[in-house]
């Protein structure tokens, strides 16, 4: 049996915030998450956006924690070295009743404490883009947008830089207690003792905590599907474009430049059982095919690369059906836990925010020691197009891998996949690489590289054929050889 | 930054066949950019046989018949850099290129060829609905990992699209085991060459099924199945005709897009209808000393077509480099009814020059007319017409004014 | 008896309206060239294809070289030479027009390598 210190169930955003917060201090970590990676399910299925705060319940953690998340974003990307951009934001009207709710959402920005909202017309808006819809605005200058893959990577590869250890492939199937106090979770790779147990499942959040015994959380999944388009139409887009809220306080479609220049259109919202569940519907793009068109003027049918859906835990009072605040909990009732419960919009601007809230629940009941080796600096793939031509021609100089494009789209080296497929974390899927590199994330979706992947894959890792996947369990991307059979 | 006289992009069929015919012209300074290990293109992974039947008079396989012109380019000590990817060319023809032995190089040329060929269409730009599973190829993936690297992609099979590709796929699996279990086709009529039809499909026992698309795509982590409807003549699925198929792998063959990012970049204009180039006669683009022929400029059927373009352009390219101007073109080639594209979109009206079209449906029984001014340079009767198929019509000066736009239609 | 036929002699494919009687040819329409008849006549009598496929090569630059025959066989039995070819396995160098297996199965074709794969 492997015992730690502090397990942490989950390898979201928020679990990885978590990890390498803790790695600050003199304790051993360990991240039990599921699948074939991190942030596959919401944390990677979202916007991309760092939130301003402005939409939330005064006094709420969801807008404590969105506020200090957006104000510490610029250190946070530059210590992590993740992209990022501090876009602002446009919240569009079209009718006097979208400007009495856009006013009253200034108020609640300013009570809030997020600064300089302002009401723009649409001169200021042309200004800003005018590609974006709508007859006036709210600028939010705060707001910006992200990229959730590598900000969640660069978290839970400096957590594990730092000493946490990452098991992936490892589900929590049930939970109970040692003879000393300390629990033990039980998964399929065996078990594992703790002292301290985080539930940071996501959208399994409930069902951990009731495994934990803290019951009686309801988690209700909430669907939103999203249109990705070209750089071609990211050529148009500056700022994230959001609808005037609804009576509700909920957005509708929207339309958010990427940090890498494609457009994200979406997401819609319906509740669904499954959670997991992330099929697109024809429905529901024929839905953002009108609405995005709303919120931005080039929705085009030739700009359509992909689609996906994503899904945001949320926790609902079971007898109102209301949305509830994140849950930031240690219950008296079970000790040695904190309890994640309903993490979701703003939980990749709150994660930090959230794990340092954690980091303080366990710093009551015992007394953590500074971890004098702990270095909160972590340093992405170098990324060859983004360097000058002198650079270029120095970086194959020095590697000629570098000279190898693998990915035409998006100017992928072979030095940057051989980089990614020897992650810190072990990943070794295809969806794995692409998210670390952004191999195949372009126009011809793997059209050119994907064969030149899994190649590089088998080759660095010495797989068989029929260990190649595409992502989460055995998504096998092949049934073996052509001549030769099928030993693979 | 060094100095070329021709930079060819792409060392695939119209490459390798532009740069022989710029050697036969008395162009000395030519280097052929490819980014692959070996040239040849798309050809080293098409190992069926049909190719090259008009240009050798015998069905060659791919790679037989790009290896005939890889020799003589060897032959003729042309200068090639294989591995090494051109990532922007300016509209004064700075080509940028790097690639593992020659590092980055900064070449200026007088001429750039555009032969880079095309890509295939994805799922994304159908905009399918359901899961992302292992177990979804492109037709042209498909083959690359069956011909090229010994790797079986699935067992189960149903394929989506009638292109070509695919259908030479759907025979290439069934001959390697796998169990076709039909060709799914949007459009009433197929998409690819109608004996393909009959030799990759009827002879396995594959059905094709025209009017119907996939319109749900299971399983979350290998694919499990696919829902199939069948769809009204706005492409739109009929409900209650869905039906679910069981399977472990779709292939989708749903379109060729010629590769144009290049192109952009060094400012040349593109067709909204070809995806390739706006060209002249001489398969100039809008950018003066930039040519465009082969699959970058309009998908074409036949490799032996995209040699011989390759080489009109090759002579044009010549004649600029060796007498330092081409005559203008200032006439337009209209694409009037019932007709897809024409390539080229501008003539002189004083030389000779091929014609290519595509017509926009099945058609019987008809005639492509050319017309200059309301005159009639050009008819030719054809029994059948099909999307599928190229057309190509030589067109002779004689016959042409020099002051008239030109109108091809189908009557 | 009236059958059309899609020849797939030349890219042409084209639609051939063919009357017969048994194997014998009575009329043809719809074709270009004579081959089309001749075509027929062959669908009629013994229908016949080619087909291309690999052969594992060891020690090469290339895990596979492509091969091909170099006549049509009866169609019914393509299968058998499938499996008769996938009992092959070369080693590099191989070269366009190496015989991988001469009259295979005593069908009067040869498969022959469409492919240079060199030492690795």
């Amino acid at each position: 049996m492997q015992r730690y210190d502090v397990i942490i169930i989950g390898g979201g955003v928020v679990g990885s915030a978590v990890a390498r917060e803790l790695t600050r201090y003199r304790l051993s970590v360990a991240v039990l998450e599921k699948e074939s990676d991190v942030c596959t399910h919401t944390s990677g299925r979202n916007t991309g956006m760092l939130h301003a705060g402005f939409l939330y319940k005064t006094g709420s953690l969801k807008a404590q924690c969105a506020v200090e998340g957006n104000a510490e974003f610029d250190r946070v990307a530059k210590e992590l070295d993740v992209p990022f951009k501090r876009t602002g934001k446009l919240l569009i009207g079209f009718t006097e009743e979208h400007r009495q709710r856009l006013l009253a959402m200034i108020e609640r920005g300013r009570a809030n404490g997020v600064p300089g909202m302002e009401l723009i017309d649409r001169a200021r808006m042309d200004e800003i883009d005018p590609s974006a819809g709508g007859n006036f605005a709210v600028y939010c200058p705060t707001s910006g947008i992200l990229d959730p893959f590598l900000y969640t990577i660069a978290l839970a590869e400096n957590a594990a830089e730092n000493g946490a250890r990452y098991h992936l492939y490892t589900e929590v199937v049930g939970c109970g207690r040692l003879e000393d106090g300390s629990h033990v979770l039980h998964t399929n790779k065996g078990d594992f003792a703790c002292r301290w147990v985080i539930n940071s499942a996501g959208l399994r959040s409930a069902k951990i905590s009731e495994m934990l015994g803290i019951p009686g959380y309801v988690i209700q999944p909430v669907k939103g599907e999203y249109f990705v388009l070209d750089k071609k139409a990211g050529a148009f887009a500056k700022i994230p474009v959001y609808p005037a809220p609804t009576e509700r306080n909920t957005f509708d479609t929207h339309a958010t430049p990427t940090v890498d220049g494609n457009v994200l259109v979406g997401p819609n919202s319906f509740n669904v059982q499954d959670g997991e569940d992330y099929s697109v519907r024809q429905i529901g793009m024929d839905g953002l095919q009108e609405s995005g068109a709303r919120m931005f003027r080039h929705m085009k049918r030739e700009y359509y690369i992909r689609t996906f859906a994503g899904a945001r835990p949320k926790r609902i009072d079971p007898a109102t059906g209301e949305i509830q605040d994140f849950l930031i909990d240690r219950p008296d009732s079970v000790p040695g836990v904190i309890n994640l419960v309903g993490i979701e919009s703003p939980g990749l601007t709150s994660a930090l925010p959230i794990a340092r809230r954690v980091v303080g629940l366990i710093r009551e009941k015992e007394e953590l020691t500074p971890n004098p080796a702990f270095n909160p600096v972590h340093r992405s793939i170098r990324r060859f197009h983004e360097a000058s031509r002198e650079e270029q021609a120095a970086l194959i100089a020095q590697n000629p891998d570098y000279g190898e494009i693998i990915c035409r789209c998006e100017t992928i080296t072979r030095a940057e996949i051989v980089a990614a497929i020897h992650n810190p974390l072990g990943v070794s899927t295809v969806n794995g690489i692409k998210v670390r590199t952004r191999a195949s994330m372009g126009r011809c979706q793997g059209g050119y590289c994907e064969t030149r992947i899994t190649a590089l894959i088998r080759e660095e890792l010495g797989k068989a054929v029929g260990d190649v996947r595409l992502t989460n369990g055995s998504s096998a991307m092949f049934t073996g050889f052509v001549k030769g059979g099928d030993q693979a | 930054m060094t100095h070329r006289q021709a930079v060819i992009i792409g060392g695939g069929p119209a490459g390798l066949a532009a740069a022989l015919r710029l050697r036969e012209k008395g162009v000395s300074d030519i280097l052929i950019l490819e980014r692959e290990q070996r040239l040849g293109g798309i050809l080293r992974q098409c190992i069926h046989d049909g190719f090259g039947l008009t240009r050798f008079g015998e069905s060659l396989s791919g790679p037989e018949y790009a290896q005939r012109f890889i020799d003589r380019v060897q032959q003729e000590g042309i200068e090639c850099i294989t591995d090494c990817t051109v990532l922007d060319i300016t509209p004064d023809k700075v080509v940028t290129a790097v690639g593992r032995s020659c590092g980055l190089l900064q070449i200026r040329a007088d001429a750039v060829l555009l032969t880079m060929g095309c890509r295939e269409r994805t799922r994304g730009a159908l905009a399918t609905p359901g899961t992302r599973p292992a177990g979804v190829y492109t037709a042209g993936v498909a083959q690359n990992y069956i011909n090229l690297q010994n790797i079986m992609v699935g067992r189960e099979v149903v394929i989506l699209g009638s292109g070509d590709i695919g259908l030479i796929m759907a025979r290439r699996l069934t001959l390697e085991g796998a169990h076709v279990l039909g060709v799914y086709e949007v459009q009433p009529y197929p998409s690819g060459l109608p004996r393909n039809i009959e030799q990759c499909l009827n002879d396995y026992g594959i059905p094709l099924h025209l009017s119907h698309t996939v319109v749900d795509i299971r399983g979350r982590e290998r694919l499990s199945s696919v829902v199939v409807a069948q769809c009204d003549e706005r492409f739109r699925p009929i409900p209650s005709t869905e039906q679910e198929i069981p399977c472990d792998t779709l292939i989708l063959s749903v379109g060729l897009i010629p590769e144009n990012e290049l192109s952009l970049a060094a400012g040349v204009e593109l067709d909204a209808r070809t995806r390739g180039a706006f060209v002249d006669e001489h398969h100039q683009t809008g950018v003066p000393g930039i040519f465009a022929a082969g699959n970058v400029l309009h998908v074409h059927d036949l490799v032996d077509f995209v040699s011989l373009e390759a080489e009109q352009l090759a002579d044009s390219a010549a004649e600029y480099l060796l007498s330092g101007s081409l005559p203008e073109c200032g006439l337009e080639v209209k694409a009037g009814q019932d007709v897809g594209h024409v390539i080229p979109q501008r003539i002189s009206g004083t030389r000779d020059f091929t014609l290519s079209l595509r017509v926009r449906r099945p058609l019987q029984n008809v005639s492509v007319v050319v017309r200059q001014g309301g005159r009639e340079v050009l008819r030719r009767k054809m029994r059948k017409a099909l999307p599928a198929e190229m057309i190509q019509l030589p067109i002779k000066a004689e016959k042409l004014t020099a002051d008239a736009d030109m109108e091809v239609c189908v009557e | 008896m009236k059958r059309t036929f899609t020849c797939i002699v030349c890219p042409n494919g084209c639609e051939i309206d063919a009357e017969y009687e048994g194997t014998n040819v009575l009329s043809v329409t719809g074709n270009l060239c004579p081959k089309g008849k001749t075509y027929v006549t062959q669908e009629l009598v013994d229908p016949r294809r080619t087909i291309a496929t690999s052969v594992r090569v060891t020690g090469g630059a290339l895990p596979l070289a492509s091969v091909r025959l170099t006549a049509a066989v009866p169609k019914a039995r393509i299968f058998d030479v499938m499996r008769e070819i996938n009992q092959k396995t070369l080693d590099a160098p191989v070269h366009i027009g190496d015989v991988v297996i001469s009259d295979i199965l005593g069908l009067g074709s040869d498969v022959i390598v469409t492919k240079n794969v060199e030492k690795a």
